[in-house]
Formats: C-alpha cells, structure tokens, sequence
C-alpha cells in the first residue's frame, strides 16, 4: 500500500477517528492512545495499566499471555468515565511485541437497545392512551351514577313524608287507645323513617356536589353569631347525654363572606358528631380564632378519639372508622365528605386531630374575603 | 393558533429534544382553547413531515427522527383531556398498523379523531399481526377498520390485510391511508369493494365522522 496513504491513514486513525485505538506492551501498560479513546475516558491514557479501564477481557485475556494474536473480533467490556458499563469490540495486531488494539462501538447493539427503548416508549404512550379513555368512560359513568342518584333520592323523599307523616298523626291521634308495644312500634317507624330521610337529604348533597352543582349563596356574614346559634341548638340533644357545650369565641372576628346555609350544615354536622361520639359528663368546646387572612373554627371533644390509622378515611362517603356512637345514634357515612367538600368549595382548608382516649379535634378555616372565582 | 413562530419555535425544541420545551408550548396552547385540528395538522403533522424530510435529505439521524416522534406521541398525551370528553355515538372504529409497519403514531391521530366525533375509537398501535387484528374485529364488532402504512414497502401487506378482513367480514368497511400512500397506491384496493384510501385527518373528518350515519 502506498506509504503516503498509510501514514495518511495512521494519522486520522490517532487524530479523527471515533474508533478506540490502542497500543500496549505484554505487560499491559498502554503505549499509545488516540484521541477518541482518551476523550471516551476522561483522560490521557498513556503509560496506566489496561485493567484499570478494561473490566473484562474475555478471550483476548489468552491472547494476552500467549501473544497468540489474529485480527479477530473480540469482545471486551469496560468501564468508560461516565461509570456505565459498555461492550466493544477489537481486533488485535502483535507488532514487535506491541499489540495494537482497535475496536469501534458496536452500532448493532446499540441499534438494538435503540428500537427496545422505542418499543416501550410506544407501549407506554399507547398505554397512557388507554387510562385516558378508560378515566374518560369512568367519569361519564360517575356522572350517570350521580344524575340517578339525585332521581332516585329526590323520588324517595314524597313517600318517606308521607309514612312520617301518617305515623306522627297516628301517634298523635290514638296514643291513648293504643298498647304500649303500639306506640313502640309507631315510634320506630317515625325514628326509621326520620333516618331515611336524613340519608336521602345527603345522598341528594352527595349527587349535587359530584355533578359540580355546590352552588354557594355568598354573603357576608357574622360566624361567632351563627356559632353560637347552632352550638345553643344542639345544647337541647347533648343535654340529654348529660353533654354540655360552650362556646369560646374572644376575638373579634369579622363578617366573613359565606353561604350560611351551608357553613349552618358544617357546624350541626360538627356538632351533632361530636355529641354522637361522646361519653355523658364530658364536654364539647367550640371556639373561633383569626390567622391572617383566614377565621378558623375548633370543635373540641372529650371524646373516644380516633384511631390514627382511621383519620384518613374519615372525610371519604360511606367510609366508616371503628369508633361507635356512645347511644347507638345511626350514621349515614356521608357526612363528613359532604361537610369537607362545602368547606372546599368555599377555598378553605378541613383537618382533624385526635388522640384515642383524650378526644378529637375538627378544624376548619374560611377565608375572610370569601373563595376568589377562579 | 399557529403562527410561524409558534411554529418554528416548536420545530426547534422538537429538533432539540427538548421534551420540557415542547411540552410547556402545548400546555399554553390548550389553555388558550386551540382546537384539536390546529394542534394535530398544523403542529404535530406538519412538524413530524418537516422531520421525515430533513430525514431524507440525511440532514439529522434516525436517532433524532426517533427522538421527535418520541416527543410528539407524548405531547399528543396532553391533548387527551379535550380527545376523549365528547359525547359517544355508540359507533366503533378499530385503528392498526399493519404487520411490519412501526410507525404508528398517525394512526393514533386517526384513533383519536374518532375518539374526538364520539366514536368508540379501538387503537391496537404498530406492528399489529393479522390474527391478534382479525380476533379484536370479532370481538369488538366495528362499524370501520382503518389500516395505516408509513412506508410504501407496506404496500402489499396492508392489501392483503384488506384481502384477509374482507374474506370474513364482507360488509365491513375498510379505511386506508397514511403516508406510505403519498406515491399512490389506491389501486392496490381495486376488487376488494368498501375500502377508501383517505388522504388527510380532514377526509376522514368530511367522509366519515361528521356525516357517519349518512357514510356507513
């Protein structure tokens, strides 16, 4: 070959290249490196020993020792600078008890790795398609439950009326002619009746709130005030469980913008659970307090406390903890979601703290302004 | 939406693998109400073509080429909460590649077209083997089956997918298209009846989705 050419060749092999060419001695110390070779670890590798880069030598290990070369392809894994692992392969060449190794990445397996990498890409966005479609099906079926929900509870409520009706007037009417066990039983049919209507009041919240129907009357209003209504309501039922409830309201708070109605059904709700979930001679505390920006209200209870592990679930519809009620009061199991999505929905924030034995603490807290439109 | 310079804004990240990039563009743009069709061929499609030829002109690497259909199927994720809200027809479409054909995300445009007219719209991606194809087609009863080829070496394969769906469902109709037609083809699908070679989104919108009752 042309000697021109070959020195030509030598230098854009040593210079350009971006194959790894190396030369070393018997005892593995490199003799010569190209610049691609260097620049792949970071550093001039003449005069270190290979076995610092070369990790494995696989068959060439017996090339090494017996000087048995052939410019045969072999495969050698190393250690590059970036700390990743990767396969090449030489070819070696014994000048003059130098060997010459060259050896270029290999594309075919990088190929490879290439289109896998391609296929999961694809199966992951075909796959995202698919929870897509899937979470579009299950909101529609959302909606559908809801939509029949409200119908069916809204459709439930004339007749509930009309046997709560009827029992109170039966009761009225003819307790004096009727048997003890009589009245027992119009009284269960009137309390049973009291709870339907109660549960289907919610599940028509519930619907309602889903379908993204929480229409808020806003208007400002005077929170200590309607704390202490509600809190002297639902005096009259804790007094029965020989419960009492005070009201600790000292700082001026002021008319905060809410829907009363609704903030109403947040406090009975608060209330009322704290007197279901309590022991008689206990007490219930309900106090307001400002932080910046925001009024929040405290409902303190003396009460069983809630396991931690149960806290969570707490605010979810018809998720129930292991706590019972201290007289057998009943639950809807919706409560509580309904209460946490009317204070959602007022932009505020809803949390619980409790401690088994020592009682339970729900919060909430509004912002003073009202909920900012979006 | 489009202007050159979105666009050309787009076309850069895209080059550039910056998936971030693209995907803070595509956000704007949904949030600024831009329409399916606008994000789909004016954005996707036109800078998925520009990519094919600066491919073919060996101006950038299969690798880049890779990498920006890569991106591109994730920023087609994005528009996923506006595809997939429309009320359903109850009509059904099965989308696939044919055996061999590995560029599959046209085809996904066309599933979620059809998906957006409020078909049923069944996506089985590239690579699809004529059995798995023709189970799915019994299970699922369509009203279409639409075949995409990229490549125009596909040719013969998606006729004799043709040839094979015809052969046990005669009344089905067939779609056809993608970009191994932009040299021709159509005629591959003579005496096989009920198959259509569509050449754009838009053609299939005219044909088959906005007047489907009327087309089938």
């Amino acid at each position: 070959m042309n000697p021109a050419f070959m020195s030509e060749l030598a230098v854009y092999m040593m210079e350009e290249s971006s194959i790894i060419c190396l030369t070393y001695n018997n005892d593995g110390i490199i003799i010569e490196s190209n610049k691609f070779a260097d620049a792949l670890f970071g550093q001039t590798l003449k005069g270190l020993p290979l076995h610092e880069f070369f990790i494995d030598f696989g068959k060439s290990a017996t090339v090494l020792l017996t000087g048995n070369i052939s410019p045969e392809k072999r495969l050698i894994n190393i250690n590059t600078h970036s700390g990743l692992p990767e396969t090449y392969y030489f070819r070696f060449f014994n000048h003059d008890n130098v060997i010459m190794a060259v050896g270029e990445l290999n594309n075919k397996e990088v190929e490879v790795l290439r289109k896998s990498l391609l296929d999961v890409n694809r199966e992951l966005n075909n796959l995202t398609r698919e929870l897509h479609k899937k979470n579009a099906e299950l909101v529609k079926l959302n909606d559908l439950k809801n939509e029949f929900l409200g119908i069916a509870a809204h459709d439930l409520r004339n007749p509930i009326g009309i046997i709560m009706g009827y029992s109170s007037f039966l009761m009225e009417e003819l307790e004096t002619d009727l048997s003890s066990e009589q009245v027992e039983m119009l009284k269960t049919i009137q309390g049973t009746s009291e709870f339907m209507l109660h549960l289907l009041n919610q599940l028509l919240d519930i619907s309602a709130i889903e379908s993204g129907k929480l229409n808020l009357d806003l208007q400002f209003t005077d929170l200590v005030e309607l704390v202490h209504r509600n809190a002297n309501l639902n005096a009259v039922i804790a007094a029965r469980k020989q419960i009492q409830i005070c009201v600790e309201c000292y700082e001026y708070i002021p008319e905060i913008k809410m829907d009363v109605i609704k903030i109403e059904q947040v406090l009975n709700n608060l209330i009322s659970n704290a007197i279901k979930f309590s022991l008689p001679g206990t007490t219930i505390k309900v106090s307001t307090f400002l932080g910046g920006d925001y009024v929040t209200v405290a409902v303190i209870d003396q009460g069983q406390g809630i396991p931690s592990v149960e806290t969570d679930k707490l605010f979810k519809p018809f998720q129930r903890t292991s706590v019972k009620s201290t007289s057998g009061e009943k639950s809807t199991g919706l409560g509580l979601s309904i209460v946490r999505n009317i204070i959602l929905g007022h932009q505020g924030r809803i949390w619980v703290e409790s401690s088994v034995g020592v009682g339970t603490t729900f919060y909430f807290s509004l912002p003073i302004k009202g909920p900012v439109k979006p | 939406m489009k202007t050159d310079e979105i666009y050309n804004a787009y076309l850069a990240s895209l080059l550039a693998g910056n998936r971030s990039g693209c995907a803070k563009m595509i956000n704007d743009l949904i949030r600024e109400k831009t329409s399916i069709k606008e994000l789909y061929v004016n954005l996707f499609q036109s800078s998925l073509y520009e990519v094919g030829r600066l491919w073919e002109q060996n101006k950038i690497s299969v690798a880049t080429e890779h990498l920006c259909t890569s991106i591109t199927e994730s920023m087609i994720s994005l528009c996923y909460p506006m595809i997939f809200a429309a009320e359903h027809t109850g009509k059904k479409a099965v989308i696939t590649c044919t055996p061999g054909e590995y560029h599959q995300i046209g085809a996904r445009m066309v599933a979620d077209y059809f998906e957006l007219y409020g078909w049923d719209g069944y996506f089985l991606g590239a690579d699809t083997p004529a059995d798995e194809l023709m189970q799915y087609i019994r299970e699922k009863k369509p009203d279409i089956v639409a075949l995409s080829i990229s490549v125009s070496f596909n040719l013969a394969k998606i006729r004799g997918l043709a040839l094979k769906i015809r052969e046990e469902f005669p009344d089905l109709t067939i779609i056809t298209g993608g970009q191994g037609f932009r040299w021709g083809g159509e005629k591959a699908f003579e005496n096989i009846g009920n198959v259509t070679v569509i050449q754009s989104l838009d053609e299939l919108v005219e044909k088959f989705l906005v007047t489907s009752n009327k087309a089938l």
